[in-house]
């Protein structure tokens, strides 16, 4: 290689940055850029990455660190600071997360905050922040601001009013004609909320309620359940169930059959959005209409959505997480996304500017534009009742293309019909 | 006043006034939530080798007595409003209640079929407990802490300080009972229980004696955790964590005089928070599988087991 030499008297391109450089780190605009630039802004959470709730968990994170690395890559926010992430494993547990998000506020001193994934870790972190008065960017817990009336929480998820769920999966029931409903619900958390606004919600509407069931979890044996929920012969089937559940209710009912007068089957199972559950269920999940947050239809793409599923797929893979990722990942990327336009936007890291712009705005994510109510959720449920279609067995690419699992609401991100009875469409 | 005693008291005295100059003058938060947990565990590892130390009952259910004494301070917040100091008094009775009660129906098992009625016991409570729609069933509830008291001027410094006091409390029963006809007496029957009960030491009486002292234990630490949380939810009040944790504690420290419990706990502990916020991940569930079983390997007597063979010291039962 030949060694550049430059002519005596003549300033090279190196040393003549190095002197601008130097001559603007001395005067007073100058240092405070400079240091603005070494120091990051510190975003800190805690997440589960171990205990039951470590799956969804590490999902969630890897969003989030996509964001981070492609906010870098573009130099930062506030002119120049990079981002960087505190996180701490919470165990999934409820008694970890007060310690750690003190760690975070007091020790640390982090600029801002993001919730850990999921209600339970959450729930005592909320008079906190509230007491505190912090900014906090919920992590899809449901209904954790209700009772606390924090005016600086803003959730990630797409839930909405609380009980837009049970209605719109409702809706659709009705519309195919169900009269009367059935309602089992895992005794757990999430799923003993979803079943109470269904309750409600079926009341408001003068909907029988013919069958009312909550499992214990841990439940393996669901066949005299599904034979007793049968036989009361409902129209609409509201299931609220977890991952080992959900594929113990889904074998069931294909071994016992649910009656030919169902139609509609499905509502709040979870586990049916994570990919190893689906790619073991296969067939089974035929025809039945269950809430999920991302899809791959041509309605959910969003500007950057498609780039970011490409960087999430090939990272997920060394990090030995769900491989598809919609559920979660997308929404900590736009968590991201959300802080970084009010940040943008006020210029600085005041957290009840930043809230106060994040309130009276709508934003602009990969998983669609956010506008939030003033209890901090969103002001539109943006949760998707959609129907799974000719899934075959074992093989996890399926879902990766569209019509595998078609988007009957919300309305303006619809990709198809109901096929009724749920019999029907099992086939 | 034994010279020991004296030392004991005025140890436990300058702990208290330290805990209380610190609640005074540290402003950071976060050596109270951190240090609130240790000296949770400490209780709880000095109540638990109260029935599992000195009787070799090995109790699987701290995390029974613990949720039941979260959800004793749910119920009475959510219905009367109660204050703390009734909220750990009505725990320390329910608690001595189900002691009593769990003595009776399983202290006639022995060894491995009393642990194993022990988490019968857990699972059991934590379905009664998640089918009970009033305290939030399964969906778990939010309570609000109320207005603090002076002279605290943040509630998690005085439930700190409240916190310590139970440790000094439980650990000067726990002290008591070691060096009393008590002690004695289920020391005895730990050793053979047909022996002990042949020369008349009344086993199935102090057996209960113990359960009854230690559930209440057990449950007036749980009360203030649902202050602590401001959130109770049935899977973490009943985590069977917080009955391995316990039992690690006692066994890493060693159950044969009530220090042990102390140095585990706080040795355990301390790594655990320190482990949550630095390595934070998998690994540190590894790396206290990794202690339980180097000192199971390396000490099966605990910390205090270790000290005095290297001491060689003979007087057994004295600090």
């Amino acid at each position: 290689m030949s060694k550049k030499v430059s002519k005596p008297g003549s300033i090279s391109r190196r040393r003549l940055l190095a002197t601008a450089g130097a001559a603007l780190a001395a005067t007073p605009l100058g240092a405070k850029l400079v240091r603005a630039q070494q120091t990051p802004i510190r975003i800190g959470m805690s997440m589960p990455q171990t205990g039951g709730l470590a799956g969804g968990g590490k999902a969630s994170l890897l969003g989030i660190e996509i964001w981070r690395d492609d906010v870098n890559a573009k130099g930062g926010l506030l002119g120049g600071r990079k981002i960087e992430l505190v996180v701490y494993d919470d165990k999934s547990s409820a008694s970890e997360t007060p310690a750690i998000y003190s760690k975070l506020i007091d020790v640390d001193k982090v600029d801002l905050l993001f919730a850990p994934y999921a209600t339970v870790p959450t729930a005592p972190i909320m008079p906190m922040v509230k007491q505190r008065g912090l900014l906090l960017m919920g992590n899809f817990s449901f209904q954790v601001n209700s009772k606390v009336g924090h005016d600086m929480w803003f959730n990630n998820a797409p839930w909405g009013p609380a009980d837009s769920w049970a209605t719109s999966f409702l809706d659709i029931g009705q519309r195919a004609g169900g009269k009367s409903m059935a309602l089992l619900a895992a005794d757990q958390e999430f799923a003993q909320n979803l079943a109470k606004t269904a309750r409600e919600v079926a009341a408001k509407r003068n909907l029988p309620m013919v069958f009312d069931q909550a499992y214990p979890p841990n439940t393996v044996e669901f066949s005299s359940i599904i034979r007793a929920l049968k036989a009361a012969k409902p129209d609409i089937v509201y299931i609220a169930s977890y991952p080992p559940d959900s594929a113990g209710i889904l074998r069931a009912v294909n071994e016992i059959g649910i009656g030919d007068n169902v139609k509609v089957f499905g509502g709040g199972m979870v586990g049916l959005q994570f990919g190893a559950v689906m790619e073991n269920m296969g067939s089974l999940l035929n025809g039945v209409v269950n809430y999920n947050t991302w899809l791959p239809e041509k309605s959910m793409y969003f500007e950057g959505t498609k780039e970011f599923f490409d960087k999430y797929t090939k990272r997920a893979v060394e990090a030995k997480i769900d491989p598809l990722g919609y559920y979660l990942a997308p929404f900590g990327y736009a968590s991201g996304q959300l802080i970084a336009q009010a940040i943008n936007a006020v210029g600085s890291l005041e957290q009840k500017a930043l809230a106060k712009y994040l309130r009276e705005n709508t934003h602009k994510t990969i998983v669609g534009p956010i506008a939030f109510s003033p209890d901090g959720e969103r002001k539109e449920t943006a949760v998707l009742q959609a129907q799974f279609r000719g899934v075959v067995d074992k093989n996890m690419e399926q879902f990766r293309s569209s019509g595998k699992q078609v988007i009957l609401f919300p309305e303006n991100l619809k990709s198809g019909e109901l096929i009724a009875p749920f019999e029907a469409a099992r086939k | 006043m034994t010279r020991n005693s004296i030392a004991f008291w005025t140890g436990s005295t300058v702990f208290l006034v330290a805990v209380f100059v610190m609640t005074q003058v540290v402003g950071n938060q976060y050596p109270f939530f951190a240090g609130y947990v240790i000296l949770q565990f400490i209780a709880l590892a000095v109540a638990w080798s109260i029935l599992g130390g000195y009787a070799g009952y090995v109790n699987f259910g701290t995390s029974a007595f613990f949720g039941v004494g979260v959800y004793a301070a749910v119920f009475l917040v959510k219905a009367f409003g109660a204050p703390l100091p009734l909220q750990i008094l009505a725990g320390a009775a329910i608690g001595a209640l189900m002691g009593f009660a769990l003595g009776l129906l399983t202290l006639r098992m022995q060894g491995i079929f009393f642990s194993i009625a022990t988490i019968a016991l857990t699972i059991i409570i934590e379905t009664t407990i998640t089918n009970w729609r009033y305290v939030g069933g399964a969906a778990g509830i939010q309570i609000q802490r109320p207005a603090v008291t002076a002279p605290f001027d943040n509630y998690v410094q005085m439930l700190f300080f409240v916190q310590a006091l139970l440790v000094v409390l439980a650990v000067a029963i726990s002290r008591y009972i070691q060096n009393s006809w008590i002690g004695r007496g289920l020391q005895a029957l730990r050793d053979d229980e047909l022996a002990a009960e042949c020369t008349g030491v009344p086993t199935l009486r102090l057996k209960l004696l113990a359960c009854v002292i230690s559930g209440a234990l057990m449950c007036a630490v749980g009360a203030p955790a649902a202050m602590y949380l401001q959130y109770a939810d049935p899977a973490s009040a009943f985590n069977l964590n917080y009955s391995v944790t316990t039992l690690a504690m006692s066994l890493i420290g060693g159950t044969a005089h009530w220090s042990g419990p102390i140095i585990g706990a706080i040795l355990l502990g301390t790594t655990q928070q320190l482990l949550t916020v630095t390595i934070s991940s998998e690994v540190n569930v590894l790396v206290l599988g990794l202690m339980l079983v180097l000192f199971v390997v390396g000490a099966p007597e605990g910390i205090i087991g270790l000290i005095r063979k290297l001491r060689g010291d003979r007087k057994e039962g004295e600090v």
